[in-house]
């Protein structure tokens, strides 16, 4: 739990000990939390896509056994969620029998990075892989109270 | 050796009560060398081409220009192999790789045609250390009988049949990034085995009917139409790109 999550639910707790029990048992609790998302286009030299690609992920504890899997999208793209781990993720596009591999150094105060792979001469392969949306703005935690039983009360 | 030097010892005027020590010492220094023996792993090299080496090209996975292949022998020679571990890993953007070596002896000669169940001919197998080898370095060069690489089979297409046989003399140096395939290769654990396989895509020489003629493997592709005619023919590798690690790149030059 980040700091940010135990600020959000300490005030959470908070606000409950001085809430009327019957406006707490209508309250809703939306929670919202911004994570290190990855954003992979891959594509030709020409610039058309590589189309429902297969992606593999490695992480970078375990760079032997898949982390995950994806298929890009027509335009080539792929966007996920990594894990927390830090260090070197590896990402595998493959597509009609040849492939690229892109690696990715993330830290815990990673930038935005991007990576590419090509190949030699026709048909180049080329992987781009951002990172997006990294985790500054923490945990955001929304406390709707909806004011019907309240109004009831009164 | 390490008994000699104990009855040396034993024997002569030294000290009876030094021998608990002499023990211990042999002792530790088996100990060491069985513990360097343990960190190590092995590395096994293979060569492959494919489905299309061993079983040809056959419907739909015909030559771009529609005829089937069937071979008889593909025989390649390999040399100069060097698997790498490289930090940060090597992309294949050029014809130098630095990092950690480890050489094979060469050159082998292999037939294709004749492989495994996996469509894979074992090359070597050495001591390795540890690590992840994402990187091999070798060369196509001219075997004993002069040619680096031999294909011979039979073609048949709309009731024609021709036997053919195309040989190269060319050398081509590969500098190649990591395997790509069903899974990654080449993680060498302590007492394990792993292994890296050298790829030759033969639907780079003849193109694919299975696939667009627009795509850029067929434009470039030289087909078998040129062959046609049956007999031995020339073959110049240039431009062909038929080395791989798996379905990785490799950044190819005359060698």
């Amino acid at each position: 739990m980040t700091s940010h999550t135990r600020l959000a639910a300490l005030a959470i707790c908070a606000a409950g000990c001085f809430t009327p029990l019957v406006a707490l048992s209508h309250a809703a609790l939306i929670e919202a939390e911004t994570a290190q998302a990855v954003r992979l286009h891959a594509f030709y030299d020409t610039g058309e896509p590589m189309s429902h690609a297969q992606v593999i992920i490695y992480a970078p504890d375990n760079p032997v056994s898949a982390w995950g899997q994806g298929v890009t999208d027509r335009d080539g793209r792929l966007e996920f969620v990594l894990g927390p781990e830090t260090g070197r993720w590896s990402f595998q596009v493959r597509q009609s029998g040849h492939g690229a591999m892109v690696h990715v150094e993330v830290g815990d105060d990673a930038p935005v990075v991007t990576a590419t792979s090509s190949a030699q001469s026709w048909g180049q392969r080329l992987v781009m892989v951002a990172l997006v949306g990294w985790g500054a703005l923490g945990t955001a935690l929304f406390a709707l109270a909806r004011r019907k039983g309240r109004d009831a009360s009164a | 050796m390490a008994q000699g030097v104990y009855d040396k010892y034993y024997n002569s005027s030294y000290d009876r009560k030094a021998l608990p020590m002499i023990r211990f010492c042999l002792l530790a220094t088996v100990a060491t060398f069985a513990s360097f023996t343990a960190q190590a792993g092995s590395l096994t090299l293979f060569a492959s081409g494919e489905d299309l080496a061993t079983e040809g090209f056959n419907a739909p996975k015909l030559t771009k220009d529609g005829w089937a292949l069937e071979f008889n022998r593909i025989t390649a020679t390999f040399d100069q192999i060097t698997a790498w571990q490289t930090d940060p890993p090597f992309m294949a953007e050029g014809p130098e790789i630095s990092g950690v070596a480890l050489p094979f002896d060469g050159p082998f000669t292999v037939d294709l045609v004749d492989a495994d169940d996996a469509d894979r001919v074992a090359l070597a197998t050495v001591d390795a250390p540890a690590g992840h080898f994402n990187a091999l370095s070798w060369a196509l060069v001219p075997g004993d009988d002069g040619f680096s690489l031999v294909l011979e089979g039979i073609a048949r297409k709309d009731g024609q049949e021709v036997s053919f046989t195309l040989r190269s003399t060319d050398s081509v140096a590969h500098a190649c990034g990591e395997y790509l395939g069903d899974a990654r290769k080449g993680f060498v654990t302590e007492g394990g085995e792993a292994d890296l396989e050298i790829t030759l895509h033969l639907d780079h020489l003849f193109g694919r009917a299975d696939k667009a003629e627009d795509d850029e493997m067929n434009l470039e592709a030289i087909g078998f139409e040129p062959f046609a005619a049956g007999g031995e023919f020339e073959l110049s590798l240039e431009g062909l790109h038929l080395g791989h690690v798996g379905e990785g790149h490799c950044y190819d030059f005359a060698h």
